[in-house]
């Protein structure tokens, strides 16, 4: 893999609010982070563990309490607005639909920090807006204004306006916030592509686990006391940062399933033999019915043929029974 | 397609002046009206002089301030984000009546308006300095406050609160006024497009002109600033410095015309929902010269209407802005939705 | 006194109750004083006032101011009666002031005049306003600290009246306005009197309100000789007007930006035109006495008039220009025919027009047939008005 080129990283930075007269809040630090170019990383963590004000100290919106943040090299607070804009570039949580603005005017104001006086765009300006609406697929909605848009729509529209301002850094305030799964999906899906063809730096904050550990090439996990794990993101689950980053009262992390249980241990235990699909899904049924999966339990579950007829043999201590539907199954071995 | 409602707009514009201009409390046939404007010495001594000097200041004036409240308020909203904002809602026209009350209201008792009288500085230029000192020291506490909040809902809270309370004062002292002495002052809050002539209107004209200039200049800042203060950052703005010259320049446009013209509200208000329904913009380069054209025209027809044709009486101009300007408020927010600003 | 009705028979019994009635509501009409205890001894004689009347009875006098609109619907009246008098009956809604007023507390310059004009301004032991006052006698009072400052309109501090108990307060008003605003005064004891002398509309019938004070001082001979001295002399000057041969045009007072507050016909102004032999273009209009009017409709008529007068605080033509450089143009600018009536101002600026100018009718007509008809060489030096230059 060729050398990556380090855009951004923090040395020592503590972040947090002023509160009150010579006093501050620290929420989180001090923590040493670095981004990639062409590596899309994603920020984790429970309500209130400061994402947000870790986004925007990063990228400038903010003070930070202590240490530095370095910016291509050049210390962040040094720069003008007006040279950070043309490296970093937000797509934020905060209300743009009252604005009266119309979607290619949005998409345009991304030019900001290159056009002139007047802000009148060029042709280079247009080509540029131009790609960035057929990367997000917003060309169906040009003419129409923003408060007409659906919340999927609208983000999209201000990913777009993010790539028309052509920063090499791209930092996202929980974009998939409001939005539907498949929305959810594609939206990722872009930003992964994002990352890889155009060789930017992403950083967002999410809540969607699934999504964030299938899509980031790194993970930053923080955890409400403060803490920042950052890694692979196979590598926070098989060494325990996940479970650990989450955990409050009884939440448990499954790192064989990559998913948090929300059924508590089963009473009864069952063995499943079988690696089908049926089987993995026999597993969860059982699971939600009060069953905990474990080798040594007396009754043994196989479940065997092919994914069109599947057959459920069961061998409770001796006493053999054959199932050829899931739900009679179920029903059968609740009793 | 704007092509032609500009062009529409202009039409309307020539025929609003020509209209302000024929119609008044004197009949003048429409042919001699012309007459008087375009050939030098023409005709009637008296119709010559009414066009003149009385008729064709007060239709400039008209052009000048329906130009300048409308940009002015334009960028109140688009700075606060809020379909309600207009000119005055900084406390600056406050401001400019708590000058004018100052010189109005102790006209009777303090003899150093005596000495300041007979130093040469007439009634109406005190008025207009007194005016502008108003709005200039209400427009430096704004500004000195919003530079250090972050916040521009506060500040906007904080302009309204100023306001409120620099008219509080001027209540009190109209408490304890004489009649005479509160007429005076009642008078100039009607609003006058009348008064403004010859050096005064040069001077109104280049201060409008000046804060039209910067307006128009700060067409980028403003687009920027319609995403709010956290993405207009991002996108390179210094959102302290680009406040304090919007507010810098409406300071400019609305007190320079309270000074001449005392406070006249509503165009302000009015003007760029107009605009934005009309153009279906949000660019401001297009704005602000929609503004100009629109707040113009509606401005000239109010003066129409506020001088009665052919009656001897004239209303007060701030009386029918009101009574123009609410309708088209209502209908904008509340009318068909493509309408909407906000 | 009630007579005794047999009203035993049913047939008597209408006539009985018609009766009845007609006495009950003859009660009921006391106030326009018939049926009272003492007879009418006569009433004072004006001439050309229309807002007050004073009757002369055995023990008292009564005073009735009436309304501004000419109708005596809406009267009020107040029964002056001398110290140790005992007050007669039937005149329940009046108000009752002892006589002669010894303290006196005046709300306008007028009043000070009517006082001064008496030979009554010792009485004066309170005012409204201490900035607008002429009268020598007044004012050493003030400097003596024996004149108190009460405040105007709103602003009227009713403690200080109270414990000052004066004998009558004076106020412009009339009995159109609602009293309630000195229901406070008059529950304490203190009685108020609603002047309407501004709602005169001649000059003469403005000064005639000096009876009313005459009444109040007990001092009717001396002001009814110093009245007939007065509107002789105005009579006979106004004479000399209205037969001059040619009748100047007059425009008055000072616009404001687009609107000029000129007076109508109904205005003492207006007289004061007639008599000074003028021609004043809306002098056949009726109204409240002043109408806003366009300056474009009276722009046409100061550009061609003779005079200009009563231009407000302006003391001289650069101060009128610099105002707009558009009255300029009038032809009284031009010719210097501006005259003001701001000669009289004494050292705290109070302008003596408004006070004794108020009283001496004769001496302002004389000033404006002087400035009007120079022709007529008129023996006269000019006492209120000055030419602006």
């Amino acid at each position: 893999m060729a050398e990556q080129k380090i855009l951004l990283h923090t040395s020592g930075l503590t972040i947090g609010y002023p509160s009150g007269k010579n006093k501050s809040k620290a929420i989180a630090g001090p923590l040493d982070l670095a981004l990639f170019a062409g590596q899309l990383v994603c920020l984790l963590g429970p309500n209130g563990c400061g994402k947000s004000t870790l986004l925007r100290t990063i990228s400038g919106l903010q003070e930070p309490l202590g240490g530095g943040i370095e910016l291509e090299g050049k210390n962040l607070r040094q720069l003008k607005p007006s040279q950070v804009a043309k490296k970093i570039s937000l797509v934020l949580t905060d209300n743009v639909r009252s604005g009266n603005l119309d979607v290619y005017s949005l998409i345009a104001l991304g030019r900001y920090p290159y056009s002139g006086w007047l802000g009148i765009l060029t042709e280079q300006d247009k080509l540029i807006i131009d790609q960035a609406i057929k990367a997000t697929g917003t060309g169906a909605f040009l003419g129409r204004k923003i408060d007409s848009l659906s919340d999927g729509e609208c983000q999209k529209v201000m990913l777009a306006r993010a790539m028309a301002q052509d920063t090499p850094l791209i930092i996202l305030d929980e974009p998939t916030a409001h939005l539907d799964l498949p929305s959810r999906i594609q939206l990722m899906r872009l930003l992964h592509q994002l990352a890889k063809e155009t060789n930017k730096a992403i950083l967002l904050s999410t809540h969607e686990l699934d999504l964030a550990l299938q899509v980031a090439d790194q993970i930053w996990l923080m955890s409400s006391g403060g803490g920042l794990d950052a890694g692979l993101p196979e590598e926070l689950v098989l060494n325990g940062a996940f479970q650990h980053a989450f955990n409050k009262d009884e939440i448990e992390f499954d790192a064989a399933t990559g998913t948090f249980n929300i059924h508590y241990a089963g009473k009864q235990t069952i063995s499943v033999t079988g690696d089908s699909t049926t089987a993995f899904w026999t597993r969860k049924a059982l699971v939600r019915n009060g069953f905990s999966i474990s080798a040594t339990a007396e009754k043994k579950l196989t479940v065997s043929g092919e994914d069109s007829h599947p057959v459920w043999e069961v061998d409770d201590n001796g006493k053999r029974a054959v199932y050829t539907t899931l739900s009679e199954f179920l029903d059968t071995i609740k009793i | 397609m704007n092509k032609i409602k500009v062009l529409v707009l202009l039409s309307l514009l020539v025929t609003a002046f020509l209209l302000d201009v024929a119609m008044g409390s004197v009949h003048i046939p429409l042919k001699d009206v012309i007459k008087v404007l375009f050939t030098p010495d023409a005709g009637n001594d008296t119709w010559v002089y009414i066009i003149e000097k009385i008729r064709l200041p007060k239709a400039l004036t008209a052009i000048i301030v329906g130009c300048g409240l409308s940009v002015s308020g334009l960028q109140m909203q688009t700075l606060f984000r809020n379909p309600l904002a207009g000119p005055s809602v900084l406390g600056i026209t406050a401001g400019a009546s708590l000058g004018v009350a100052l010189v109005m209201l102790s006209a009777g008792s303090i003899t150093s308006l005596y000495t300041i009288k007979e130093l040469g500085i007439s009634g109406s230029w005190l008025i207009i300095m007194a005016s502008s000192l108003g709005a200039a020291l209400i427009m430096i506490l704004i500004v000195g406050i919003s530079s250090s909040l972050k916040d521009n809902v506060i500040v906007l809270i904080v302009g309204v609160m100023i306001g409120n309370i620099t008219l509080s004062v001027i209540s009190i002292w109209q408490y304890f006024s004489s009649p005479e002495l509160i007429k005076d002052y009642l008078l100039w809050t009607f609003g006058s497009l009348g008064g403004v002539t010859g050096g005064q209107l040069l001077i109104l004209a280049v201060v409008v002109a000046a804060g039209l200039l910067i307006s128009f200049l700060s067409s980028k800042l403003l687009d920027a600033l319609l995403l709010g203060d956290n993405y207009a950052r991002s996108m390179g703005l210094t959102v302290k410095r680009a406040r304090i010259l919007i507010i810098a320049s409406t300071s400019i446009l609305a007190g320079g015309i309270t000074a001449f013209c005392g406070p006249i509200g509503f165009i302000g208000i009015a003007v760029p929902h107009l605009a934005r329904a009309l153009f279906s913009t949000s660019n401001h380069r297009i704005l602000i010269p929609a503004c100009c054209l629109i707040g113009t025209v509606l401005m000239l027809i109010c003066d129409i209407i506020a001088q009665m044709p052919g009656s001897q009486t004239v209303l007060p101009i701030n009386v029918i802005t009101a009574l123009v300007g609410s309708p088209v408020v209502i209908w904008v927010i509340a009318g068909p939705k493509k309408l909407r600003g906000f | 006194m009630m007579r005794k009705i047999n009203c035993r028979s049913v047939s008597g019994i209408f006539p009985c109750l018609i009766l009845s009635l007609l006495l009950i509501t003859s009660c009921k009409q006391q106030p326009s004083g018939q049926k009272h205890t003492s007879a009418k001894t006569g009433s004072a004689e004006i001439k050309y006032a229309k807002g007050f009347n004073i009757d002369y009875y055995d023990t008292y006098k009564l005073v009735s101011i009436y309304s501004g609109s000419g109708t005596h619907a809406d009267t009020v009246q107040y029964v002056l009666l001398k110290k140790g008098v005992k007050a007669p009956e039937g005149y329940k809604k009046a108000q009752l002031i002892q006589i002669p007023v010894k303290s006196l507390v005046a709300m306008s310059s007028m009043h000070i005049a009517l006082a001064e004009f008496a030979g009554s301004a010792d009485a004066i032991t309170g005012l409204g306003s201490m900035l607008y006052v002429n009268s020598p006698a007044v004012r050493k009072n003030i400097a003596a600290g024996k004149v108190k400052e009460i405040g105007i309109d709103g602003t009227m501090n009713n403690e200080i009246l109270i414990s000052m108990k004066p004998d009558l307060v004076m106020v412009m008003g009339n009995p159109d306005a609602k009293f309630n605003k000195y229901e406070t005064l008059t529950g304490a004891g203190v009685p108020v009197m609603l002047n309407s002398e501004w709602l005169e509309t001649t000059p003469l019938g403005r000064a005639e309100w000096v009876k009313l004070m005459a009444a109040l001082m007990d001092k009717e001979t001396l002001v009814n000789t110093k009245f007939e001295t007065v509107e002789k002399e105005y009579n006979r000057l106004a004479e000399i007007g209205r037969k001059a041969v040619s009748f100047p045009s007059v425009i008055v007072n000072m616009p404001y930006k687009g609107t000029w507050y000129v007076p109508d016909g109904d205005n003492y102004m207006v007289k004061f035109f007639k008599d000074a032999g003028a021609s004043y273009k809306w002098a056949d209009l009726h109204g409240k006495g002043s109408m806003p009017l366009n300056f474009e409709a009276v722009a046409p008529v100061a550009l061609k008039a003779d005079f200009w007068v009563n231009t407000g605080t302006m003391k001289s033509k650069n101060e009128i220009k610099a105002t707009d450089n558009r009255y300029a143009d009038f032809k009284p600018f031009k010719a210097d025919q501006i005259y003001n009536n701001n000669k009289k101002v004494n050292d705290i600026g109070s302008n003596d027009y408004w006070e004794s100018g108020a009283v001496n009718p004769q001496l302002v007509l004389g000033d404006l047939i002087k400035i009007f008809h120079p022709e007529l060489k008129l023996n006269h030096e000019l006492v209120y008005y000055k030419q602006l230059n």
